[in-house]
């Protein structure tokens, strides 16, 4: 599974020691930072969509009125 | 005396027809989508020819919702690398469709068997600004697409922005010129090939007519025109030329819409000859032939469905 971002991040500022100055090293670990979590809002938003798309149109659908019957959904008629 | 009183009479007839016959510049019609430009062409020119067994059962359980049952059985093709050699496998897939029509949102969704998802959404936010979804999500890494447009609707022009995945954002522009040309412009900027593209098009249509061309800096340049032949005929013709690859393919096609059935055909200069027939058997059944023949590369498609509801 995708593993959490910030675990990530702390790797990676153990790794390089001289680094020029700590704000551009603050600054790309920000960005960093930003596109883990949008890698993986946008990982589970895919997910979520591809798995509650359908089912939130029935939802919606058995909703609208006039009311359909459950049994009207399942059955092949 | 007598003699000049006609004349008088005649002349402010005259004028006043005249006056109804001018232009009025401050109240234009709105012009079509920018990606619906060329629509009458592509009913006739791009109809969608099928191989194999197509069957379609769609239920209504509701005047907004309803569910669709759709089976496909056929050969799909894999890009080869050469380009004579055409490689099919043949695939069966199941797919399962439930619609949500409302004035103010439209929600269509499509799921198969193998786990692609095929999401659209339309949305009427305000009265003029529409924003549409459209999304292929599949279970294979990086094969999933989203795109998400802005539509505004001004009171003789269209505005379009898109937002799509992997860093693509394209804007459109399209304004009615005159009652009967419109003429529009896009811009797109795609993040992953870095490339950007501007292009233009024009669209003159009257009620016997339709001429459209389009201009893009990818290097395509496509022109086509339909004649409306009569209510049930039409006649399409079409040229698209890429002077970056040096493709050139012009096809001509026809359209008729007869009572019971429609059936639509074209011939290309690649040597591609294909049809569509669409017949209704009765109400609510109808029958589908589709043939495609490719001279060229010797690949001959043909197709039979069934659709219900």
């Amino acid at each position: 599974m995708a593993a959490k971002p910030c675990l990530k991040i702390k790797g990676r500022g153990k790794g390089p020691k001289g680094s020029s100055s700590s704000t551009t090293s603050s600054s790309s670990s920000k960005n960093e930072l930003v596109k883990e979590w949008t890698n993986w809002s946008l990982k589970k938003a895919k997910v979520a969509t591809q798995y509650g798309f359908i089912p939130l149109i029935i939802i919606i659908g058995m909703k609208s009125d006039p009311k359909p019957h459950l049994f009207q959904l399942l059955s092949p008629v | 005396m007598a003699d000049l009183l006609p004349p008088l009479g005649t002349a402010q007839i005259d004028g006043k027809t005249k006056v109804d016959e001018k232009v009025d510049y401050s109240n234009l019609p709105c012009p079509v989508p920018y990606e619906e430009l060329h629509r009458e062409a592509i009913m006739s020119l791009k109809a969608d020819n099928f191989e194999g067994l197509r069957f379609d059962f769609s239920k209504g359980l509701n005047q907004k919702f309803s569910l669709s049952h759709s089976v496909m059985m056929g050969p799909t093709e894999v890009p080869s690398q050469s380009p004579d050699t055409t490689i099919k496998i043949p695939t069966a897939h199941y797919e399962f469709g439930a619609n949500y029509f409302d004035p103010k949102l439209m929600l269509i969704g499509r799921l198969m068997t193998d786990g692609r998802l095929n999401a659209r959404v339309k949305a009427d936010l305000t009265d003029r600004l529409v924003l549409k979804a459209n999304g292929q999500l599949s279970n294979e890494p990086h094969m999933s697409h989203a795109m998400f447009n802005f539509d505004y609707m001004g009171s003789d022009y269209r505005a379009q922005l898109q937002l799509g995945n992997s860093a693509l954002i394209g804007a459109t522009y399209i304004q009615s010129v005159t009652p009967r040309l419109s003429l529009g412009g896009e811009v797109f900027w795609a993040g992953v090939p870095r490339k950007s593209g501007i292009g233009y098009a024009a669209r003159y249509d009257t009620d016997k007519m339709v001429a459209t061309a389009q201009v893009a800096s990818t290097g395509t340049i496509a022109m086509n025109y339909v004649q409306k032949i009569s209510e049930k005929v039409s006649l399409a013709t079409d040229f698209a030329y890429n002077y970056l690859s040096r493709d050139v393919v012009a096809s001509v096609g026809y359209d008729y819409i007869l009572r019971q059935s429609r059936v639509r055909g074209k011939i290309d200069s690649n040597g591609v000859a294909s049809a569509l027939l669409e017949e209704r058997l009765s109400m609510g059944l109808n029958f589908l032939l589709s043939a495609e023949l490719d001279h060229k590369k010797k690949d001959y498609k043909f197709g039979f469905g069934l659709t219900v509801g």
